[in-house]
């Protein structure tokens, strides 16, 4: 017994080594980003290997907010991951109830082609969508970038969420058809309350992919005061600066929210990636 | 004016012969939908109308324009403006089409039910059900115009840049015109041109290469470090599972341009670090060398992924049943038997289809390389491919777009990408419930 119990406690010693050893390759980078953004200085070569050892400052926060447009991009990004999130979850969930409850011709193809387009690396056609948001007057423009996303989140979301609302029961909307409610009635009252956490999922995620999307946004949008968050910190970096201080002190301001979030999510997001393995 | 109809099935021809004929005039003269018939008459009216303009269109997207290098440059043939809407006309003439073939069912299937009623319904019934079958096509029509127009029609022109020399120095329009060129782009990549295709088959193998160290390593040091999670007992476990997420909370542009930083030659903290240990006094090019800077790829890649796993695993082992574990032990099996025999299998199972997903969205992930190393550090071939030692087929596809203006070759591979992934997108279709079940 008392073998037994050496043999469970070196184990237990040897993981949590692994642990620690892993929490470090995981920490290092982020810990710098933290340390490097109340580093004075601009450069990385002036951020000190021990991190905070190289002084305190909060200048580059000063910095973001009076000597950039840091605001403006913040908003600019907020606008659009809002709309977007907010368009693709109409869009996508009206389309999903329309494949997952009606029969009509063509469904079968269209179902595939939604899954085959979902593959193709959007930004391959590039310079066809920048010719066609000239052509509509969407180009440099907040809700031309916004259209592209959601045209772009369609395809795969419109199958995630018709995959979702097939395992849910048909007699509620069958009953409430004979009662001679409208289909419009039936997807706000029945469908979308029902498929409440996909639409969340959906909602969350397609909130967050435009905030440090760089490809779309490159493209579209020109002016300067129409430029996103990672177009704005890319070019603290790029453009022949070199002001890695800044770019972490406004990389920490963005990460911060995300972090929280993720961390207070972690459990939901454990038991609904879970679910979404589980039901495929 | 509507005509009667025999009840017994034998006017089906003439019903189909008049739907046939004119869009709508089954429905205005025999059927009596009125609304119907008018709405797919008007259809047809405005299509007729348009035809001169479609047919100019067409011509033009056959022809691409003719070189006027008298004329100012703005008033030149701009063959992209001329393939664009050339492919825009040619969507909207197949929704036509579409349209036609659906108003012909749409009498047909009026005609039998008038059969089977033996007589018309009321007319407040037909109106009734003309707006509930309305609603699957106002439900649709938004996500179809948006697919077609952002997603189908730049689909379709980036196929049809590969068979034109669209490219720089001399074929940029509006300066100069685009040609229809065949197959060459295909042959200058595939042997033609040496340099291109040895650039080519270089990118493309490290492609695959990187896609599958990329997804079998995150996807095993994921469920490896969440079997230890969940087995180890240990009571801070749950600390750890939070700093573990946190890489996969962080924006990937900030964390992959972060590692670029602090894994430079010359003044990243890295080779400081090691620098100030006395544990080597080389200058380690991390992202320097071709070999090693894949290598920093794929590991910094892991850093990023494999938090996305252990969630992944976590949530398939929470959801395998307690009562497996619990017969096991029973039987007398140790706790590394449960987790060799029962949940490792089952994770695996349950999870293989995300692997192939991984796989392919390694194949497109842009992000890891781009910002992590810009696809440098430059080989023999970059100076013609502008494909550096860590360029993946998408990077260089962006490269070819954006800075050397060679989008012949940038479509090209982008059809080659498309190709080898349809597959994978086919099985995944193939494995959903929906499939099996035989519903579709």
């Amino acid at each position: 017994m008392r073998g037994r119990q050496l043999v469970s406690g070196l184990n237990k010693s040897i993981i949590m080594l692994i642990f620690v050893v892993i929490s470090f390759f995981v920490l290092y980078p982020l810990v710098y980003v933290v340390s490097a953004s109340f580093t004075p200085g601009n450069g990385i070569a002036s951020v000190s290997i021990v991190p905070f050892g190289g002084g305190f400052t909060l200048d580059h926060f000063k910095y973001l907010f009076s000597g950039t447009p840091y605001g403006t991009w913040f908003l600019n990004t907020l606008i659009i991951a809002a709309s977007t999130s907010a368009l693709t979850v109409v869009v996508a969930s009206l389309g999903a109830y329309v494949f997952s409850r009606f029969a009509f011709t063509f469904k079968k193809s269209m179902l595939m082609s939604l899954l085959i387009l979902q593959i193709f690396p959007s930004f391959v056609g590039m310079v066809a969508i920048y010719v066609i948001l000239l052509r509509i007057g969407g180009f440099d423009s907040l809700w031309g970038l916004v259209l592209v996303y959601v045209a772009g989140n369609i395809p795969y979301n419109t199958w995630l969420v018709k995959n979702y609302m097939d395992t849910v029961s048909r007699n509620l909307d069958e009953a409430a058809r004979i009662d001679g409610a409208s289909h419009f009635r039936v997807f706000f009252q029945i469908i979308v309350p029902v498929a409440r956490p996909i639409i969340t999922f959906l909602s969350i995620t397609s909130f967050v992919a435009p905030w440090m999307d760089y490809i779309f946004p490159k493209m579209v949008l020109r002016s300067v005061d129409r430029q996103t968050l990672a177009l704005g910190l890319f070019s603290f970096v790029t453009d022949k600066k070199n002001d890695f201080t800044s770019f972490a002190a406004g990389s920490l301001l963005v990460a911060i929210p995300f972090v929280l979030f993720f961390i207070l999510g972690q459990k939901t997001m454990v038991t609904s990636f879970g679910g979404a393995a589980v039901k495929e | 004016m509507a005509r009667e109809l025999p009840v017994d099935g034998s006017a089906g021809r003439r019903v189909t012969a008049a739907a046939a004929l004119f869009m709508g005039l089954g429905h205005l003269v025999y059927l009596k939908e009125y609304v119907k018939g008018a709405l797919f008459a008007a259809i047809e009216v405005v299509f007729l109308a348009l035809s001169p303009s479609i047919a100019r269109k067409l011509v033009d997207l056959v022809t691409l324009g003719a070189p006027k290098p008298d004329l100012p440059i703005m008033q030149r043939d701009n063959s992209i403006f001329m393939l664009i809407d050339g492919i825009l006309v040619l969507a909207l003439v197949a929704i036509f089409g579409v349209v036609y073939v659906l108003s012909v069912r749409s009498a047909r299937a009026s005609y039998r039910e008038y059969c089977r009623k033996q007589g018309f319904g009321t007319q407040s019934d037909s109106m009734g059900t003309a707006l509930g079958k309305a609603f699957p096509i106002a439900g649709l029509a938004p996500s179809f115009i948006m697919i077609v127009v952002f997603v189908v029609v730049p689909l379709l022109f980036s196929i049809c840049v590969a068979f034109t020399n669209y490219s720089a120095p001399s074929h940029i329009p509006p300066n100069n015109i685009v040609n229809w060129v065949g197959l060459d782009n295909f042959k200058a990549l595939m042997g033609g041109q040496a340099s291109w295709s040895v650039g080519f088959a270089r990118v493309a193998s490290w492609t695959l290469v990187w896609a599958l160290l990329a997804t079998t390593t995150c996807y095993f040091g994921g469920l490896l470090v969440a079997v230890l999670l969940k087995e180890s007992r240990i009571k801070i476990a749950p600390f750890f599972r939070v700093i573990f997420i946190l890489p996969y909370a962080v924006p990937s542009v900030v964390s992959m341009l972060v590692w670029q930083f602090l894994l430079n030659g010359t003044f990243g903290t890295v080779n400081r670090t090691l620098h100030a240990l006395h544990i080597t006094d080389k200058v380690i090019p991390w992202l320097g060398a071709p070999l090693l800077a894949q290598a920093s790829c794929v590991l910094i890649n892991l850093w990023a992924g494999f938090g996305y796993f252990m969630l992944l695993a976590m949530g398939t082992m929470t959801a395998v049943s307690e009562d497996l574990f619990e017969a096991a032990r029973i039987d007398g099996a140790s706790r590394a038997q449960t987790v060799r025999h029962i949940t490792l299998p089952l994770v695996l199972y349950q999870t293989l289809p995300l692997i192939i997903m991984s796989f392919t969205f390694n194949i497109n992930n842009f992000g890891a390389i781009f910002f992590l190393t810009g696809g440098n550090p430059t080989v023999a071939d970059s100076t013609t491919t502008g494909a550096g030692g860590t360029d993946i087929l998408v990077t260089w596809i962006y490269k070819l777009t954006i800075t050397l203006l060679k989008y012949n070759y940038a479509s090209v591979i982008a059809v080659m990408i498309f190709i080898v992934l349809a597959p994978f997108a086919i099985f995944n279709f193939r494995r959903t419930k929906a499939y099996k079940e035989g519903e579709l």
